[in-house]
């Protein structure tokens, strides 16, 4: 069933125990953060997920949008859940206090993201996107345009759009064909179709206003002659109002796979009145400032419906019985055992654990870097958080979002036969989950940013952030009385991950399909050794407190044994992945095109 | 007969250049110039010169000592002390009359015998000799050097119908040996051949860029490195040399040349030149050229000039997808739709065709043109190799579908090529329609040429082993910019087991621009990013324990570099029993600048130089400051002479004026070593420890003070003196060379892992400059 509770525990863990939160106060803005208003607002964020999204997820799926003349209806419920998520302020969490914002970090933002996504991930599109949006123009737009806008979408009642993919072009974006001409008053008049715009028409907010990359027309060719604009559905009357309705309307509405309350639109702009969001040609880079926070994001949807999942799962395989245990009957007084005895249920549980907690750790560790890197003062830490944040960036996006939907997977099996129906929706969350592998840039693309980008610029030098810290923490802790085993364990895994580097540093430059035929695989071991570090780490910490952990024991205890599991059960996995790696390309690029 | 004192006369930029050529080569020689109306002392003119020539960036003496063998005069009162000159140069005004007026007086003052020559790149010899007895014309011969004279090797020789072959042979020979030039001969026609044909070549590609509409960066990204032609193509050439030189030079050409000549139809007067230098717009020395920094308002602005308003706008990187699309592939560029290929194929298939019109006119043979323009304009590949890299049957299709003519020379070609290689041996087609061997001056030892007739002995991506001959094996760096990594110790080690086996003596040579950059950074920084310190650490053990092999490998090692030998470049140089440099060698260890220590033996080596060097105060203390303050300075020789100074070099160490007979020369020593070879000795130290080390810091932290030392610099500087100092050491103790080498590689491991080390790598892999952090 879906019943969701958000965990608090372990997400206080993560930022608290892992990310030393106390510290975040040191940052630019975040003076008042402490600890307990940390947590406050956790709980909060909790009642409203629980309370409000989460019953509105399976009528979202059920119902999914409609479109009635040229007006997209979202599903029974989400208009109500949306009116209260905006009156709690939700929307308004991580943006900044001059336009209305509550200046949270992203520390805090995206363990709140995370449970939106939990309850109810097509719900998660809209103020998603509208947060999209949001950052694009408080970064680049005029204060003019930030002044009329953002307090609007700050609060909620205007919503905002991402407007990127058009129907012949996707990944290669340097193929776009909407134009944008400009206006003797300085606005342009934007002119083409686009599809696939999450949150492109609903009936959410009084306002949706979108951000459209279009070409204008003394532009360069391809990817550098495209510009950034801000479109929107009416046009805002001088005191704030929705006025006249702009040149944009939805022409159809896609039917999908899952996320079904969230309405997917194509668009169509026709001399729609637009501004210049930033500088004429590099709309491409706007677009990428906010990228690593944006994908972030998507992993995080990948997240969230794995714990979902993971905690249906928990619930029936505690639940059901059937069958007895291997070694003999665990519940002799009643007809079976519940099927939580069995090793193989067990280690699809634990599967699930080991990734939700590892990849919450993993996120916080980004997020905390996010942070650093936009508050602050330090140029130094600056640049190491942009180069971090850069390397980690398409990891998480594609490892949180492949893991996640592997675990949605599993919490289905656990359930068998009545997984695969849709009365307990557990199948609803790998349909939901699904779409996070594919956009925001598919998870292949994902790995080849991460070779052919990340991996190559400044001599390596991203890597360092991430090679430094795990090279020193292996060195520092090989030999812990208790984990001397498991960090082992870690600094084979990692052993593996350099010399794997350092071939595809080597072989890719000299030919870069080398490089592209191991990236998934790569980007795998990469993730499989982040999650290793982060479990070593979190065992560390375990050790550390189990000693005093009075009321907690269980907590660390499952802390300790799941991280056992993860450097026993899944982190060898890495040995076979640097296998493929080595093996090169020849198995996937020798065959002819004619032969498949 | 030999040149044992040489006479300059003309003090100027090329007379006084050519002056401190020769000194440089160890030769005496004297050189005069007018003396000036009102002139304070009469030799200022010669005397101002020699005062510039110490100041001149790059610098024209190899070592100051060299300005002692220069003797200043004038032409008035000194006539008499070229009496007993073997050759006079005269580099004065391009004027028939003053050369006529100088050449009287000096026919009556030389010596019979000595060789006469003019610098004159524009006046006909059979004009300079006229009025001019038999024996002044049998002696008499055009010498055109280029500007800088130390550093162009080109030189262009002239003899006429009455010189003697025996004097053009004379100073040919000189000119190559004891100068260091690449001798062409050329007829007595217009321009020679490097003027002749770089003139029409730049001319076409300026009225070809303005016709098709192009920009200047665009035309010099098409006109340059995908041509093999430097990175300043056309335009910034143009700047280099001077704007307001082409007007002089065009006129000088029409002139001169006959009114069939392919020049007079590129002919045409461009206003923006006249603009242009109206303005004070003539390049480089002027107030701007084609290109210009605009420093109006603090700014550092790079511009360029728009072609066709001649009004400055900020520099626009040419951005040409044809280029990209061609690659390596010149043809596809030439064939490319559109006004890029359309301009690429016009400059080159005119500049071909012309080529191909200058012979027997201008030069013997294609050899002479080719080479004319690598040495002169330092184009990687002369005309009639293009010709061969386009293929000549491709390239007379383009100009017969092109309507345009087909030179006899190339039509020869047809069906074959300029060159070919036949039985090992490279030739090029004559005008007799055969093929004839590419013939080397005795003494000139290629390894592009043993590379033709031979198979390598070991290979691999980084370096390669030859047999050279007279059991003598070269080792050949061929990675990128010749940088040191695994691989090439590797190979290297392996090499020495070889050699041992099977020959007598080893030479390390390249025939790269420079021998060695020193390590692969970008290798060092990648694996120091990824925290693979076990790989750093065997890559600093594995080439001390190679290059101390060779030290004291039972056969004698003889480096030959030239250009650069920088870090492990240099460390190489270090660890040879013997080296002959290259005259131009830049020699130095420089792995401060990147926040390292030498870690190849580099430190241990020149400790044991200095040492040994009788002049040093007595105690362990100035051995290690002097070797302290070349390598914290990173300081790096700026010729084979200063570097014997340095004590990179050792004195006995032998200096080739000329590249191309470095590797015989090296070959020569090595062999001369054979008979009783034996190893050297491994030194033994005894340093001052701990005070030393703090002693050193002292002089690093004034350093710091006067604001010339970084807070990492100081660091790093640190490292250095610990080593130097042999860390733990007390005065009593003897330390080992390899526990200098273990020092070494524990003080490099520890800054590899500092960031502001790492910092500095990478800056200096981007940008080509040292980080000061």
């Amino acid at each position: 069933m879906q019943t969701y509770k958000a965990p608090l525990r372990d997400m206080r863990f993560v930022v608290h125990e892992m990310n030393d939160s106390v510290s975040l106060s040191a940052l630019r803005g975040l003076e008042e953060i402490s600890p307990d208003l940390i947590d406050s607002i956790l709980e909060e964020a909790a009642k409203v997920a629980q309370e409000v999204l989460a019953p509105t997820n399976m009528i979202g799926d059920e119902e999914g949008c409609r479109l009635e003349n040229g007006v997209v209806r979202t599903p029974t419920g989400f208009k109500q859940a949306y009116d209260t998520f905006c009156e709690g302020g939700w929307t308004a969490i991580a943006c900044d206090p001059r336009f209305g914002g509550q200046g949270l970090p992203e520390s805090v933002n995206k363990l709140i993201e995370e449970m939106i996504c939990s309850a109810n991930l097509a719900f998660s599109l809209y103020p998603g996107l509208t947060h999209g949006a949001y950052e694009a123009i408080a970064s680049h737009a005029t204060e003019e345009l930030k002044q009329i806008y953002l307090p609007k979408m700050v609060e909620g009642t205007w919503s905002g759009t991402m407007c990127l993919t058009e129907a012949h072009c996707g990944t290669d974006l340097g193929m776009m064909r909407t134009r944008a001409v400009p206006q003797a008053d300085g606005s342009y008049r934007v002119s083409g179709s686009k599809i696939f715009i999450s949150a492109g028409e609903h009936d959410l907010t009084e306002n949706i206003i979108h951000l459209v990359l279009a070409r204008m027309p003394d532009a360069p060719p391809g990817i550098k002659g495209i510009s950034l604009f801000l479109v929107p559905k009416f046009l805002p009357t001088d005191d704030g109002r929705p006025g006249p309705r702009n040149g944009v309307v939805c022409t159809a509405i896609e039917h999908k796979m899952g996320i079904k309350g969230s309405s997917t639109a194509q668009l169509s702009f026709d001399d729609a009145q637009g501004w210049l969001v930033g500088v004429p040609h590099k709309g491409m880079a706007a677009m990428f400032t906010m990228m690593n926070s944006e994908r972030l994001s998507v992993g995080i949807q990948g997240l969230g419906a794995a714990e979902a999942s993971y905690q249906g799962a928990v619930a029936y395989a505690k639940d059901r019985i059937q069958g007895r245990a291997l070694s003999g009957a665990k519940e002799p007084g009643k007809q079976a055992d519940p099927i939580i005895v069995h090793p193989d249920v067990r280690r699809m549980l634990m599967t699930m654990r080991a990734y939700t907690e590892g990849c919450r750790a993993l996120g916080g560790w980004v997020a905390r870097e996010l942070d650093i890197f936009a508050r602050s003062d330090d140029p130094e830490a600056k640049q190491q958080a942009d180069d971090f944040t850069a390397l980690m960036t398409p990891i998480v996006k594609s490892l949180f979002t492949d893991l996640g939907f592997e675990a949605t997977n599993i919490g289905m099996q656990v359930y068998g036969g009545h997984g695969y129906i849709r009365d307990h929706g557990m199948e609803q969350y790998v349909r939901d989950a699904r779409i996070s592998m594919i956009y925001e840039g598919t998870n292949g693309i994902q790995a080849l940013d991460l070779v052919g980008r990340k991996l190559p610029q400044h001599a390596g030098r991203l890597l360092r952030g991430f090679f430094h810290p795990v090279a020193e923490f292996i060195e520092a802790h090989s030999s812990h009385p208790q984990l001397g085993a498991m960090v082992t364990g870690l600094g084979k895994a990692f052993g593996a991950l350099q010399l794997a580097t350092g071939h595809i540093a080597a072989k890719g430059m000299a030919d870069p399909e080398e490089a592209g035929a191991a990236a998934s695989d790569y980007l795998r071991l990469f993730g499989l050794v982040a999650l290793g570090y982060m479990w070593a780490r979190t065992a560390v910490i375990a050790v550390e407190k189990l000693p005093k952990a009075n009321g907690e024991t269980e907590f660390y205890q499952g802390k300790l044994t799941t991280a056992r599991f993860y450097m026993e059960r899944i982190l060898p996995q890495a040995g076979g992945l640097f296998m493929a790696i080595k093996s090169g390309k020849a198995s996937m690029m020798e065959m002819p095109e004619t032969t498949f | 007969m030999s040149i044992r004192k040489v006479g300059v006369i003309g003090a100027g930029t090329m007379g006084a250049g050519i002056a401190a050529q020769i000194a440089n080569a160890g030769v005496p020689v004297v050189l005069l110039d007018i003396v000036p109306e009102g002139a304070a002392s009469r030799n200022m003119l010669a005397d101002g010169a020699v005062t510039r020539l110490l100041k001149t960036e790059p610098a024209a003496f190899m070592h100051k000592s060299a300005a002692g063998l220069v003797e200043t005069g004038n032409i008035e009162d000194d006539l008499g002390k070229l009496s007993d000159c073997d050759w006079i140069v005269e580099a004065v005004l391009e004027r028939p009359d003053i050369k006529h007026a100088l050449y009287a007086k000096l026919e009556a003052v030389r010596r019979p015998g000595s060789v006469i020559s003019s610098n004159t790149s524009t006046i006909p010899l059979k004009m300079l000799t006229e009025g001019r007895n038999a024996a002044f014309r049998r002696d008499f011969v055009i010498t055109h050097f280029f500007n800088p004279p130390r550093y162009m090797r080109l030189l262009e020789v002239v003899g006429g119908p009455e010189t003697s072959p025996d004097i053009v042979a004379e100073i040919s020979a000189f000119a190559d040996e004891s100068l260091g030039k690449s001798v062409v001969l050329c007829e007595d026609s217009p321009g020679f051949i490097a003027n002749r044909l770089g003139i029409y070549w730049l001319q076409v590609a300026m009225i070809e860029a303005i016709d098709h509409g192009l920009t200047v960066e665009e035309a010099d990204a098409i006109v340059g490195p995908p041509m093999g032609i430097p990175k300043t193509g056309v335009f910034g050439l143009l700047d280099l040399v001077g704007i307001d030189l082409g007007p002089q030079v065009n006129a000088s050409m029409r002139r001169a040349l006959p009114k069939t000549d392919a020049f007079h139809s590129y002919d045409r007067e461009v206003p923006l030149i006249g603009r242009m230098i109206a303005e004070g717009n003539t390049g480089r020395k002027g107030t701007g050229g084609f290109y210009r920094l605009d420093r109006t308002g603090g700014k550092r602005d790079k511009q360029a000039i728009d072609l066709s308003t001649g009004e400055y706008r900020a520099e626009r990187k040419a951005n040409l997808p044809e280029i990209r699309a061609a690659g390596r592939d010149l043809r596809s560029l030439l064939e490319a739709k559109g006004k890029v290929g359309a301009y690429a194929f016009r400059v080159l298939a005119q500049t071909l065709s012309y080529a191909a019109t200058l012979i027997p006119e201008a030069a013997a043979d294609v050899v002479s043109v080719d080479a004319t323009m690598r040495l002169g304009y330092n184009w990687k590949q002369g005309p009639f190799e293009l010709a061969d890299r386009l293929g000549v049957d491709w390239l007379i299709g383009k100009l017969t579908a092109a309507g345009m003519a087909v030179p006899k020379l190339l039509s020869d070609a047809a069906g074959r090529g300029f060159y070919r290689v036949e039985a090992g041996k490279r030739q090029f087609l004559g005008l007799d329609g055969a093929y004839h061997d590419v013939i080397r001056a005795a003494g000139v030892l290629l390894l592009e040429d043993i590379k033709l007739a031979s198979e390598p002995l070991l290979k691999n991506g980084s370096a390669a082993l030859w047999d050279i001959g007279d059991g003598v094996a070269c080792f050949e760096f061929t990675s990128k910019s010749n940088s040191i990594d695994d691989k090439l110790l590797e190979l290297l080690a392996k090499s020495l087991d070889l050699v041992a086996e099977k020959f007598k003596a080893l030479v390390i040579y390249n025939e790269g621009s420079n021998f060695s950059v020193g390590a692969n950074l970008g290798l060092a920084l990648f694996a120091a990013n990824i925290a693979a310190w076990s790989e750093i650490d065997k890559l600093i053990s594995g080439g001390q324990k190679t290059f101390k092999a060779m030290k004291y490998a039972h056969f004698p090692v003889v480096a030959a570099p030239a250009g650069m030998a920088l870090g492990g470049g240099c460390e190489i140089v270090l660890h040879s029993d013997a080296v002959q440099a290259h005259a131009e060698s830049y020699i130095g260890l420089v792995e401060t600048g990147v926040g390292l220590v030498p870690g190849w033996g580099g430190c241990g080596e020149m400790l044991a130089r200095w040492k040994a060097d009788p002049k040093l105060p007595r105690g362990p203390m100035p051995a290690s400051a002097k070797t302290f303050e070349a390598i914290s300075t990173a300081t790096v020789s700026k010729s084979a002479h200063e570097a014997r100074g340095h004590k990179f070099l050792r004195d006995t160490d032998g200096i080739s004026m000329n590249r191309d007979r470095l590797l015989a020369d090296a070959k020569a020593r090595a062999l001369a070593m054979v008979e009783g070879y034996t190893p050297p000795n491994a030194p033994e130290f005894k340093l001052a420890g701990a005070s030393g080390r703090f002693g050193l810091n002292m002089a690093a932290e004034g350093f710091a003070k006067r604001g010339l030392a970084t807070p990492h610099d100081l660091i790093v500087a640190d490292a250095l003196a610990e080593v130097l100092t042999g860390g733990p050491a007390d005065l009593v103790d003897v330390v080992t060379e390899q526990q200098l080498l273990d020092l070494e590689r524990a003080a490099f491991m520890r800054l590899a892992r500092t960031g502001p080390t790492l910092a500095r790598i990478e800056h200096t892999l981007e940008t080509g400059k040292p980080l000061r952090n």
